[in-house]
C-alpha cells in the first residue's frame, strides 16, 4: 500500500506493472524486470483472468444462474489441490477478518484482539479465544466447504467438530510452507528498510482498493455480469497473484537452466572473461544479476501450457483435431 | 530341315523319286499318323520300331481310348463285312505281312510293325515337291535373312525354317501351292497343337492359380460389356448374313448355305476318329467290301452326323480352313483389346477416317466375309486381319495413342494364332477332280505297277491331301480307279453329301495332333514346326506381297522405334493376370451379366428371379475344393498329371446328370454355391451301433461364476466399504431429518416419513448359462449392463445417491469408448514389429528366438496409459485421495452425524430416562457405555421391546412410538425455544392465571354462564375445563377478531365444526389399529403420567398436552352422537379415554 501511494506517477499505466514487479520480487526475482517483461506478464494474467471469467460464466449458465459464484471459480482450479487449499486458507482468513470486524463493529470494542485471536486460531502463533472467534470460525467453515466434497453427499449439514485433523491440508500446504520458508530465508538477513519494502511488496495486489479498474481490466460487464461478489474479486486477486508467482518461479527456473547451460558450454565471450577473473574484487553482487527476460517468461508460459494427454484421450483413433483450451496457470 | 525330312519319310513308298536318302527320313519319321493308324501300312525301318516303343510309353491316354474304340469298331465292322477277313492275305505283300490288326492292337502295335515298306500309304503323295520346296527355301533363306537383317533386332530370333515357309507360295506354281500347304498343314498342325497345349497349360495354370490368388471383380463389368458387344456383333453378322444369304458368296458354292443350316454342330472327335479307322480298314480291304464308293460315301456321311458347318462337298479344304479361321477370329475377338476393332469405324467418330484409310477392315466385316465364304485361302484371311491392325496403326500415328497399344497387342496375338490356320486354298471340287483326272491320265504309265489301285478312289477324293497327290507328274495315285468312283465327281457336285475328303481331313488332323502330342513328349521338337516364333515369320513373308505398305510401315516402325514398341507392350498387364483375363473372360462376363440382371437402374429388380444355388454348382465347388486340397497335399510329391489323381473323386452317379458346364472361374466367383465348413461338433455322427452321438455334451460348458461381476480386489473392497459407510451415514441423516422435522412441526402424519432403508449392494451374476463355444462370452447387452453397474457404483461412490438413467447411459458410453481406445492403444503397442536382439534368449515358451517384442508388457501398458491421458500418479492419487482419504473422512462424518443425532435426541431421552438420566439405564442397556444408543433409539425408544409390548400388540412399525416421540420432541423444542425467548428478557409480568372452572368453583361464575359451564363440565366428565391456550395449536379456537366493519359475527360456530370434522377424520385414520392404539395410549399415557409425576419440574405442560389432546376428542365424540352419525368407535373411543382419565385422576 505504501508502494501504491508512492508510485503515483505511474498511476494510470504503471500501477499494474509495478504491482507485477512487486509480486515478482516476492516470488524470488531479485532484479528489476523490464517493462517488456511486466507487460508480457500482465497480458498473460489478463488472458488468464478473462478465460476464468468466461469459464465461470459457462458454469453458472449451466447451473441456471446468471451470476457467477465463488464455487464456479474454485471449480476451475479444483484439480490443483495445493492451490485450492491455499485459496481456502485465504478465504478462511478473510472470513475471520470479516466476522471479527462485524463483531468489533457490534461491540465497538477490541477488534485488534479478536484479529489476534483469529490469527492464533489459524496460524497458531498465539493463544486466546473468544465467542466471537467461535462464530467466525463457524462462518468460515460454512463458507469454504466445497460442493464436491464429501459433506455434500448428505442432505443434512454435518456439524463441525473441533478435533478435525486436517492432515490433508497439511500435506497440501506443503508448497505453501515451502514458499513461506523461502521467504523466511530471504528475509532473514534483511535490514529493517529492506524488510519494510519486502512487506510492502507482499501486500501487492491487483484488486485491493483497485476494484473498479481491475473489473474493467478483467472484462467484467463484457464477459460476465458487471457487479460481481466481493469474494469473487478477492479470489481473483488471490489467483492473479498466484499466476504471477507461478510464472515468475517458472521463468526463473528457465533462466537458471539457461545460465547453467551457458556456463557449461562456455557461452559467450564475456562469460569466459568473467570466468577468468572469477573471484574478482569488483564482481557485481549476486543479487544484481540480470532480471528475467520476456523470452524466459514466454518459455515458462509455454511449459505451463503444455498439457497432458487427458484432454485428447477420447479423440484417439478419431480424426478429430484436439483444440486444447487455454490452460489455467 | 527335320521338318521336311519328317514329311519326306511318309513318301518312302519309293514310288517317288527321293532326292535325299530315305533312311534319314525314316529315322525321324516317327510321329507320323501311322502310329495310331494302321501301323502295318505305313513302314518301314528298324528305327521306327525302336522309337515307336518309346512313344508308347508316353502314349496319350486319349490314344488308348481311341484305340479301344477302334478295336470295338473294327470288330463291328468285321461282323458287318461278313467275316471276309480271310481276304486279307489276298492284298498286297504288305497286307500279307501285316500282323492281324487285332493282335497288333491288343499287344503292342508299334513294335509289331514290320519294317517292310508299305505298299501304299495314305499320305504317301508327292512329297518330293516338298523337298524341292525345301531346298529352294534353303537357298532362299539367306537372302531373306539378309533382308531381314536390315530390320530391327526383333526379327533376329526368327527361325530360318519359319522364314522359308512363306516364301514358298511365291515361287511355286498353283499346283504346288497345295503341296506346301500339306507340308504347312503338318507343321501348322504341330504348331497349333503346341499352341493349344500351351494354352491349355496356361489355362490349367491359371485355374490352379485361382486357388492361390484372389482376383478382384473390377474387370467383370468390362468383360461383360465386351461380351455383350461381341454377342451383338455376332447377331448382327447373323442377321446380315441371313438377310442376304448369298450376297457375299462369290465362289458360287450353292450348297454351302444349306449345309450351314443342316450341319451345324462342330462336335467332332472320338466319333470321327473311329470312323477314320473304319475308313482305313475299308481302304485296306477295299475289294472285300461289296459296295460302290458312292454307297460307302453316303453311308459314312450318314453315320457321321456331326459335321462342321463349314463342311462342303464341293469346296475342298473349306471345312478345315474355315474351321481354323473361325477359331482364330473368335480367339481374337475374345481378347480384351479387341474391343475397338469389332465394328466398322464410325464416320461420325472419325470423320477423316475413310480419307486416310482406303481399305477399312474390322472383325465384324471379317466375320461376315467368313460366313459368306469369301475367303479362299489363308493368305486372304491373314491379310484382312493384318489390314485391321495396320489401318489402326496408320490412322493413329501418334505413338502414344492408346489404340496403338491395342493394335500392337492384337497384332501380336494374331501372329501367335495365325500358324493355327492351315495353308489351304479352297478349291472347287469339280476343278480338283478334273485336275486329278488330267493328271492321272498323264501318269498312268509311270506308276503303272501299283497294286493298291483299288483303294485309290476313296483316297483320291480326300480333301486336303487330294490335290497334292495330283500335283506332280509322278503321282502314284489311282491308276485304275473303279468305275463307281469315276462317277463321283458328277453326283458329288449336286447333293450336299459330306465328302470323305473332309472325313479324311479330320483324320489327318487327328493324326497330326497325335503326332504333335507325342512329339512334344518324346523328342525335341524340330525347330521349324514347334517354335512359337514361327508365326512371326510367316506373317511377314505372307503379307509381304499384298500388304507391302503395311508390312513396310511395320518394318520401319520396328526399326525406327523398336524401343518404343517394346515400351508400348511392356505396360500391359502381367502375364498371369492376362491369362486370367483371357481364360475367364467369358465366364466372368456371364456371371457379371447374371448379377447385372438383378438390378434395374439403381434398384433391385424384383421381378428378376433370384440367383439360386444349384446342385451342380455345389458339386463343382466341392470338387474344386478337393482338388485344391489334394494339390496342396501333393505339392511336394510330383504330380505328373493332376487329372489322374483328381478325376476319380467324381463321387456320385448324379454327377453329370445335370448339364454341368465347366467354368473357368474360381469358386469365389460363385459364392452362391459355396458350402460352409461345418464344425466338427455339428456333424451328424453315428457310433458303431448306429446311434447318433450326441456331440454337444463334449463341448458344452457352464459359464464360470463371476464372469460378469467385479473381481475381488483391495480397491473394490475399499470402495464398497465406503459405499456401505455412506449408506449408514445416510440412514442417520434420515433420522436427523425426521427429528428436525418433528421439532418444527407440531403435528405429524404417520406416513409422513419414509423410513430410509437402503438395500445392500449386491452384484448379481448372470444366471447359470451353458455355452458351447470356447472363449469369452460376447454378449454386448450383458457387458454393457455390467459396465453400467460399475459406472453406477462409481457414481454412488462419488456421492450421488441416485442418478438419472440418461446420465448413466451417457457416462457408460463414454467409459466404454475410453476403454475401447485404451485397449486399441494397447494392441497397437503390442503389435509393434519385433526387434532383433543380439543374443537369442529363451522366450516364455521356451523357444529360442532372436526376436523380442518391441515393448515389454509393462512398457506397453504404461505407454497406452500415457497415450490416453492417464498416468500412474493420477491413478495412485485417485486411490489415495478419492478412496482412502474419503473413507476416513466418511468415517469421521459418520461419527459426527451420530453424535449430532444423539444431541438432538437427548431431551427426549431425558424424558424417559428421568431427570438425572438414570432412567436410561433402566432397561439394562449399555447405550451410554457404548455410545451407540442412537442405533436403537428409533425402534425402541420407549423400551417397548424390552417390555414385550411390541410382540403383544404387533408393533412392527415406528408409527406409534414416533407419535409419542414427536410430541416429546416438539414440546422439547418449543420449550427450548420458549426458554431462550424468556431468557432474552421479560418485559412484563405474566398475569395470574385464570382459575380453571371446576364443579366446585362454578358457583363463583355469573349465573348466565353457569348452566353452560355445567353442561361443558358434564361433557367433560366433571373434570375441570381446559383453557383455550392449553389446547394443542390445531385444536385451539381461533382468537376472535374484530373485523374492520365493527360487526361481531359468530366466529366460533364454524371452527368448532371444523374441529369436529378433523377429529372424526383422525379417528377414522386410527380406526385400523384401534385395539393397539387403546392399549398403546394407555401404556403411553401411563408412562407419560408417570414421568410427569416424577418430573414435576415445569414439564407439566408437556404432560398436559397429550391429556388435553385426548380430552379434546370428547366433544367430537359427543358431537358425533348429537349429529346422530353412526359411530362405530363409540365405545372404543370412550374406552380409549377412560384409562387415560383414570391415570390422570
Amino acid at each position: 500500500m505504501v508502494s501504491y501511494t508512492t508510485d503515483t506517477f505511474s498511476w494510470l499505466e504503471g500501477f499494474r506493472s509495478n504491482t507485477i514487479r512487486q509480486m515478482m520480487f516476492v516470488s524470488g526475482e531479485t532484479g528489476e524486470p523490464s517493462a517488456e517483461t511486466t507487460t508480457l506478464i500482465e497480458s498473460i494474467v489478463q488472458q488468464q483472468v478473462q478465460e476464468m471469467l468466461r469459464e465461470c460464466t459457462n458454469l453458472a449458465t449451466r447451473r441456471g444462474s446468471r451470476s457467477i459464484s465463488t464455487d464456479d471459480l474454485m471449480m476451475l482450479i479444483r484439480h490443483d489441490r495445493a492451490k485450492i487449499s491455499r485459496l481456502r486458507h485465504f478465504l478462511q482468513w478473510k472470513d475471520v477478518r470479516r466476522s471479527v470486524k462485524d463483531n468489533s463493529d457490534d461491540k465497538g470494542g477490541d477488534a485488534g484482539a479478536d484479529i489476534g485471536a483469529g490469527d492464533a486460531d489459524i496460524a497458531g502463533v498465539a493463544g486466546g479465544s473468544g465467542p466471537a472467534v467461535e462464530t467466525g470460525k463457524k462462518a468460515k467453515r460454512a463458507k469454504v466447504d466445497l460442493v464436491w466434497e464429501p459433506q455434500s453427499f448428505y442432505n443434512e449439514f454435518v456439524p463441525a467438530r473441533d478435533d478435525d485433523n486436517d492432515e490433508e491440508e497439511d500435506e497440501q500446504n506443503f508448497a505453501t510452507l515451502q514458499r513461506l520458508k523461502n521467504a523466511d530465508e530471504r528475509t532473514k538477513n534483511m535490514t529493517r528498510e529492506e524488510y519494510v519494502h519486502w512487506s510492502d511488496c507482499r501486500q501487492a495486489s491487483f484488486t485491493f482498493r483497485k476494484g473498479k479498474r481491475f473489473k474493467e481490466w478483467a472484462g467484467f460487464g463484457i464477459i460476465t455480469e458487471s457487479k460481481p461478489n466481493d469474494d469473487i474479486i478477492d479470489i481473483l486477486g488471490f489467483l492473479t497473484f498466484e499466476i504471477v508467482q507461478t510464472l515468475t518461479e517458472e521463468a526463473l527456473k528457465v533462466k537458471d537452466a539457461e545460465d547453467l547451460y551457458k556456463k557449461e558450454t562456455g557461452g559467450e565471450p564475456q562469460n569466459r572473461m568473467k570466468r577468468k577473473r572469477e573471484s574478482g574484487l569488483f564482481d557485481p553482487p549476486e543479487e544484481a544479476r540480470e532480471p528475467v527476460q520476456p523470452s524466459h517468461v514466454q518459455e515458462a508460459y509455454r511449459r505451463l501450457q503444455r498439457g497432458n494427454n487427458k484432454g485428447r484421450a477420447m479423440l484417439n483413433f478419431t480424426r478429430n483435431i484436439h483444440r486444447s483450451a487455454l490452460k489455467l496457470v | 530341315m527335320p521338318n521336311a525330312a519328317s514329311h519326306r519319310a511318309s513318301s518312302n513308298g519309293a514310288h517317288r523319286f527321293d532326292r535325299l536318302s530315305g533312311p534319314l527320313s525314316n529315322a525321324t519319321r516317327l510321329r507320323t499318323p501311322n502310329m495310331s493308324d494302321d501301323g502295318a501300312m505305313s513302314f518301314a525301318s528298324a528305327n521306327v520300331s525302336g522309337e515307336g516303343g518309346d512313344t508308347i510309353g508316353d502314349e496319350d491316354p486319349r490314344a488308348a481310348i481311341f484305340r479301344e474304340r477302334f478295336i470295338l469298331t473294327e470288330a463291328r465292322l468285321m461282323a458287318a463285312l461278313g467275316g471276309k477277313t480271310q481276304h486279307d492275305g489276298r492284298d498286297g505283300n504288305n497286307a500279307g505281312k501285316d500282323p492281324p490288326p487285332n493282335t497288333a492292337r491288343e499287344d503292342q502295335p508299334r513294335p509289331a510293325i514290320t519294317p517292310k515298306k508299305p505298299a501304299r500309304a495314305i499320305d504317301e503323295d508327292d512329297y518330293g515337291d516338298d523337298d524341292d520346296g525345301d531346298d529352294e527355301d534353303d537357298s532362299h533363306q539367306s537372302p531373306l535373312l539378309s533382308k531381314g537383317a536390315s530390320n530391327a533386332a526383333a526379327l533376329s530370333n526368327l527361325d530360318p525354317p519359319t522364314l522359308k515357309v512363306p516364301s514358298l507360295p511365291t515361287k511355286l506354281g498353283i499346283e504346288r501351292t497345295s503341296t506346301p500347304s500339306s507340308d504347312q498343314a503338318k507343321s501348322s498342325d504341330d504348331v497349333r497343337k503346341k499352341l493349344q497345349q500351351d494354352k491349355k497349360a496356361a489355362e490349367d495354370a491359371a485355374r490352379r492359380s485361382f486357388h492361390t490368388l484372389f482376383y478382384t471383380l473390377e474387370n467383370d463389368r468390362d468383360a461383360m460389356l465386351e461380351q455383350q458387344k461381341l454377342d451383338e456383333l455376332d447377331r448382327q453378322v447373323e442377321t446380315e448374313m441371313s438377310g442376304q444369304p448369298t450376297a457375299g458368296v462369290t465362289n458360287g458354292a450353292a450348297g454351302a448355305p444349306a449345309q450351314q443350316g443342316s450341319l451345324s454342330t462342330a462336335n467332332l472327335g472320338a466319333s470321327s476318329l473311329t470312323l477314320k479307322h473304319l475308313i482305313a480298314r475299308i481302304d485296306a480291304k477295299r475289294d472285300a467290301v461289296h459296295a460302290t464308293d458312292a454307297q460307302l460315301r453316303n453311308l459314312i456321311s450318314e453315320v457321321r452326323k456331326n459335321r462342321s458347318k463349314w463342311a462342303s462337298e464341293d469346296r475342298i479344304g473349306q471345312e478345315e480352313l474355315y474351321e481354323s479361321m473361325e477359331k482364330v477370329l473368335m480367339e481374337l475377338k475374345a481378347t480384351e483389346h479387341a474391343h475397338p476393332f469389332l465394328q466398322r469405324v464410325n464416320k461420325r467418330e472419325a470423320p477423316d477416317y475413310y480419307i486416310v484409310i482406303k481399305h477399312p477392315m474390322d472383325i465384324g466385316t471379317m466375320m461376315k466375309k467368313l460366313k459368306g465364304l469369301q475367303y479362299k485361302s489363308k493368305k486372304e484371311f491373314v491379310d484382312d486381319l493384318m489390314l485391321i491392325w495396320s489401318n489402326c496403326l496408320k490412322y493413329n500415328a501418334d505413338p502414344a495413342h492408346f489404340l496403338r497399344k491395342k493394335a500392337l497387342y492384337m497384332k501380336k496375338e494374331t501372329e501367335k494364332l495365325v500358324p493355327l490356320i492351315p495353308e489351304i486354298v479352297v478349291r472347287d471340287r469339280a476343278e480338283v477332280e478334273a485336275e486329278e483326272r488330267r493328271m492321272r491320265n498323264g501318269d498312268v504309265d509311270v506308276d503303272g505297277a501299283e497294286d493298291s489301285d483299288d483303294e485309290e478312289p476313296i483316297m483320291a477324293s480326300r480333301g486336303r491331301k487330294a490335290p497334292s497327290k495330283g500335283s506332280k507328274g509322278g503321282s502314284t495315285a489311282r491308276k485304275a480307279p473303279p468305275a463307281g468312283l469315276e462317277d463321283t465327281p458328277g453326283p458329288d457336285s449336286k447333293p450336299p453329301i459330306p465328302s470323305i475328303n473332309n472325313l479324311k481331313n479330320e483324320f489327318l488332323r487327328a493324326d497330326s495332333e497325335m503326332e504333335g502330342s507325342v512329339n512334344g513328349f518324346s523328342t525335341p521338337p524340330p525347330p521349324g514346326t514347334l517354335t512359337p516364333f514361327g508365326p512371326n515369320g510367316i506373317f511377314r513373308g505372307g503379307a509381304a506381297g499384298s500388304q507391302a505398305d503395311a508390312s513396310e510401315a511395320d518394318g520401319t516402325g520396328n526399326s525406327v522405334s523398336g524401343l518404343t514398341l517394346d515400351a508400348e507392350d511392356a505396360d500391359l498387364d502381367d502375364l498371369e493376370y492376362k491369362t486370367w483375363k483371357q481364360v475367364t473372360k467369358k465366364d466372368r462376363a456371364t456371371i457379371a451379366a447374371d448379377r447385372n440382371r438383378m438390378f434395374r437402374g439403381d434398384h433391385l429388380n424384383v421381378e428378376e428371379p433370384a440367383i439360386l444355388r444349384t446342385k451342380a454348382g455345389m458339386r463343382r465347388w466341392l470338387r474344386h475344393r478337393k482338388e485344391a486340397l489334394e494339390e496342396d497335399k501333393k505339392d511336394d510329391s510330383t504330380t505328373p498329371d493332376g487329372k489322374d489323381g483328381v478325376q476319380p473323386t467324381g463321387e456320385t452317379l448324379a454327377e453329370g446328370i445335370e448339364g454341368e458346364d465347366e467354368r473357368q472361374v474360381p469358386d469365389y466367383y460363385d459364392p452362391v454355391s459355396a458350402i460352409p465348413d461345418m464344425s466338427e461338433r455339428l456333424k451328424w455322427v453315428e457310433d458303431s451301433e448306429g446311434n447318433v452321438v450326441n456331440q454337444a455334451e463334449e463341448f458344452m460348458r457352464i459359464v464360470p461364476k463371476g464372469y460378469f461381476t467385479a473381481p475381488e480386489g483391495a480397491l473394490a473392497s475399499k470402495i464398497e466399504a465406503n459405499m456401505r459407510q455412506m449408506q449408514d451415514t445416510r440412514k442417520i441423516c434420515a433420522k436427523i431429518g425426521i427429528v428436525k422435522q418433528m421439532q418444527l412441526q407440531s403435528q405429524m402424519y404417520q406416513n409422513q416419513f419414509q423410513k430410509y432403508d437402503p438395500l445392500p449392494f449386491i452384484e448379481a451374476d448372470v444366471e447359470p448359462l451353458v455355452v458351447s463355444d470356447e472363449g469369452a462370452i460376447m454378449s454386448p447387452y450383458v457387458c454393457r449392463a455390467a459396465l453400467q453397474r460399475s459406472v453406477g457404483k462409481i457414481f454412488y461412490h462419488a456421492g450421488f445417491e441416485e442418478f438419472q438413467p440418461s446420465a448413466l447411459e451417457a457416462v457408460t458410453d463414454v467409459a466404454g469408448n475410453f476403454f475401447a481406445n485404451l485397449v486399441r492403444t494397447l494392441g497397437a503397442y503390442q503389435e509393434q514389429p519385433k526387434m532383433k536382439v543380439e543374443e537369442p534368449s529363451a522366450a516364455s515358451t521356451g523357444v529360442l528366438s532372436a526376436w523380442k517384442p518391441r515393448f515389454s508388457q509393462e512398457e506397453a501398458v504404461l505407454h497406452s496409459l500415457q497415450e490416453n491421458g492417464v498416468d500412474l500418479e493420477s491413478l495412485e492419487g485417485y486411490v489415495k485421495e478419492d478412496v482412502d482419504r474419503l473413507s476416513t473422512k466418511l468415517a469421521g462424518m459418520h461419527d459426527r452425524m451420530k453424535s449430532h443425532l444423539a444431541d438432538l435426541l437427548r431431551p427426549a431421552l431425558d424424558g424417559s430416562a428421568g431427570a438425572d438420566g438414570a432412567g436410561a439405564f433402566n432397561d439394562g442397556s449399555e447405550q451410554f457405555v457404548g455410545g451407540d444408543f442412537a442405533e436403537d433409539i428409533d425402534e425402541d425408544f420407549f423400551g417397548f421391546k424390552e417390555l414385550g409390548l411390541d410382540k403383544e400388540f404387533g408393533l412392527a412399525s415406528l408409527s406409534v412410538p414416533l407419535h409419542l416421540l414427536q410430541n416429546r420432541m416438539y414440546s422439547q423444542h418449543q420449550l427450548q425455544n420458549a426458554s431462550t425467548v424468556s431468557t432474552t428478557g421479560v418485559l412484563m409480568e405474566e398475569p395470574a392465571k385464570f382459575e380453571p372452572v371446576t364443579i366446585r368453583n362454578i358457583t363463583n361464575e355469573i349465573g348466565l354462564v353457569q348452566e353452560w359451564f355445567l353442561a361443558k363440565l358434564h361433557d367433560n366428565n366433571d373434570q375441570q375445563l381446559p383453557e383455550d391456550e392449553e389446547l394443542p395449536v390445531k385444536q385451539r379456537f381461533p382468537k376472535p377478531r374484530l373485523p374492520p366493519t365493527g360487526k361481531i359475527s359468530s366466529p366460533r360456530k364454524r371452527p368448532l365444526k371444523e374441529q369436529q370434522q378433523m377429529a372424526r377424520k383422525k379417528r377414522k385414520l386410527e380406526e385400523g389399529k384401534d385395539d393397539s392404539t387403546i392399549n398403546a395410549n394407555a401404556a403411553g399415557s401411563a408412562s407419560g403420567s408417570g414421568s410427569a409425576a416424577v418430573n414435576g419440574n415445569g414439564l407439566s405442560k408437556g404432560i398436559a398436552k397429550p391429556i388435553g389432546k385426548l380430552r379434546l376428542e370428547m366433544p367430537s365424540q359427543k358431537d358425533n352422537q348429537n349429529s346422530a352419525e353412526p359411530e362405530k368407535d363409540d365405545g372404543s373411543a370412550v374406552g380409549m379415554i377412560s384409562p387415560e382419565s383414570i391415570g390422570a385422576a
